[in-house]
């Protein structure tokens, strides 16, 4: 089955107008979201993920490289018919109604006037705005905005959906409705791409993710591979001074508190010897956790990692 | 894209356009000084009809004691209306309609609008179109007002003066592919007025050409005058050519017309070659 999203060697370069400078916004980018699942596209300010986003969405052209949607060429605007997207910082019509907004992006997208009809009222109830529908927008507090832009991204039930910082100026309670609609959608089957910095927000809500830095993919993978597995921690009660020193040597890190001592291993055989060790010296053992990484220690991990490559 | 479909997306459009048009005031603005003058026809000028064929007028409540000719008498205050809106309500529409291209060009509002299954070249024709709309039915409004008042009054009915409403929205169709153009290389409602004032006041002066044919000391420097003439869109012409037609004589030469449609395709076709290959 062709994936929702592919790209081929994307390549971005911006060149100033006046000077030789080149920038490379994006650069040899080649990623696969399969269908129906939830991608977070993760870097931080200035990695190129708004352009990369607007290369999917042809608001940008490529240097160099391809993107498909669906199988079809990006570029083609039909290929953007099952896109629903809610772009960062963007500025809807101050002049129009929550409702008239909504129609106009309907029609563009290609809704028959009777359906959005139907979809409008629905989608206002949705998230929130039903009382708000006859209200220009320049009366909306940015949340409100930022909830109406994902109804205008809902309208037409896209199969994929573009989503640029979408709980930017949202209040807690509004990001978990937000996230509440984006689950129904995944369970709907609809692919959810998700560009955001908030790294809990992703590992919260998304199954796989990649990391650009400064316009590469510096990493990619499920979110449960990439935070699981990183060692085990052990909490034994007062091992003998001599069994101390040669567990340290074995071990990532040791701390010792109230009698307890904690090692930090980073693979079960490791962990095993311990164990061994331990019993050897009938000395008690309190715990065994397996230790998880947070997404935002892989994020930084990753960039640093990065930096010091670079 | 199915017909329907590419309808109703300029529709959607064109309406937009209108919406936005109410927004900035411009719809009041344009309507509210086309109803003076249709209320300055209908209230303040009395036309007394004696004689059959001739006429007496009074204006803020002063009598002319002259008999006039009536056909000669509308002629003369429809050549006025149809001069008054060339010039004047046009550099008015120019000036109003400068933003209406722009504002959609901004960030933030503009990569939605590409993000959508539509064409590029449709989005920016659409608002074209719906920008043209909103001038030419004021334009419309205008005529049609005053004709209606000044047949009523007189009894005569001079069909030449609604030609105003063709030459004036074509003239306008022309001038706003410069709008596109400008708004597309610099985004500037600003800039798209200064080039089309320029364009506007260049006209008459470009039109001189058998007197440049004598001033100008070299061949080449002839053909060059010649050749900016017939680049250039003719105002000027056009707007001589309304007079004539409104007069009811002759148009002339049709050279002016087919130039300056041409000048469009060209200009409006460059604009749309540039906002298909821009980057937002």
């Amino acid at each position: 089955m062709t994936p929702a999203i592919q790209t081929y060697e994307l390549t971005k370069v911006y060149r100033a107008r006046w000077r030789r400078r080149e920038i490379r916004a994006v650069d040899g980018v080649s990623l696969r979201v399969e269908r129906g699942t939830t991608f977070g596209l993760l870097g931080p300010n200035g990695a190129g993920k708004t352009t990369f986003v607007k290369l999917l969405l042809s608001v940008v052209h490529p240097t160099r490289g391809r993107a498909e949607i669906f199988g079809r060429d990006a570029r083609i605007p039909e290929a953007r018919r099952p896109v629903g997207y809610l772009p960062e910082n963007h500025r809807f019509p101050g002049y129009l109604t929550g409702a008239a907004m909504l129609d106009f992006f309907g029609a563009l997208s290609g809704m028959p006037a009777r359906d959005r009809k139907r979809r409008i009222p629905e989608l206002l109830e949705r998230v929130g705005l039903a009382q708000w529908a006859d209200v220009r927008l320049k009366k909306y507090s940015k949340g409100m905005l930022q909830r109406l832009g994902l109804a205008q991204a809902l309208l037409h039930s896209p199969s994929l959906l573009i989503l640029d910082e979408p709980s930017d100026g949202v209040d807690p309670v509004g990001r978990i409705q937000i996230r509440e609609i984006l689950r129904e959608l995944e369970n709907q089957g609809v692919t959810i791409f998700l560009n955001s910095h908030m790294l809990s927000e992703v590992e919260l809500f998304c199954r796989e993710v990649a990391i650009l830095h400064r316009g590469r993919v510096a990493l990619t993978g499920p979110v449960r591979e990439l935070t699981a597995g990183r060692g085990y921690k052990l909490t034994a009660a007062a091992p003998p001074e001599g069994l101390i020193d040669e567990l340290r040597a074995k071990a990532a890190s040791c701390a010792a508190s109230n009698g307890f001592v904690e090692f930090l291993f980073p693979d079960r055989e490791v962990l095993n010897e311990a164990i061994d060790r331990l019993r050897a010296h009938r000395c008690p053992i309190e715990s065994i956790v397996r230790t998880t990484s947070t997404l935002e220690q892989v994020f930084v991990r990753t960039l640093e990692g990065r930096g010091e490559d670079g | 894209m199915n017909g329907n479909r590419a309808a109703g997306i300029t529709a959607a459009l064109v309406r937009d356009t209108f919406r936005e048009a109410f927004a900035r005031k411009i719809f009041l603005g344009f309507y509210g000084l086309s109803t003076l003058l249709i209320l300055f026809f209908l209230f303040l000028l009395k036309i007394d009809v004696v004689e059959g064929a001739r006429a007496t007028v009074t204006l803020f409540g002063q009598t002319s004691g002259r008999l006039r000719d009536v056909e000669a008498l509308v002629r003369g205050f429809q050549a006025g209306v149809a001069t008054f809106l060339y010039t004047w309500g046009m550099a008015l529409a120019v000036f109003a309609s400068a933003g209406l291209i722009p504002t959609v060009l901004e960030a933030g509002r503009i990569d939605l609008l590409i993000s959508k299954p539509v064409r590029r070249a449709h989005l920016l024709l659409g608002r074209y179109l719906g920008n043209l709309l909103v001038v030419a039915l004021n334009v419309g409004y205008v005529v049609f007002g005053v004709w209606a008042i000044l047949g009523w009054k007189t009894g005569v009915w001079r069909t030449e003066f609604l030609s105003a409403i063709l030459t004036t929205t074509f003239i306008f169709a022309v001038l706003l592919s410069v709008i596109v153009l400008v708004s597309v290389l610099f985004e500037s409602p600003a800039v798209s007025v200064m080039t089309v004032f320029g364009m506007m006041l260049l006209s008459p002066i470009l039109a001189q050409t058998r007197l440049m044919e004598r001033l100008l000391p070299s061949e080449w420097s002839r053909d060059l005058w010649k050749a900016l003439y017939y680049v250039f869109p003719k105002v000027y012409d056009v707007g001589r050519m309304t007079l004539e037609l409104v007069n009811g004589r002759a148009a002339g030469s049709l050279m002016p017309l087919w130039t300056s449609a041409l000048f469009t395709l060209a200009i409006l076709g460059a604009g749309l070659w540039l906002f298909a290959r821009r980057d937002y």
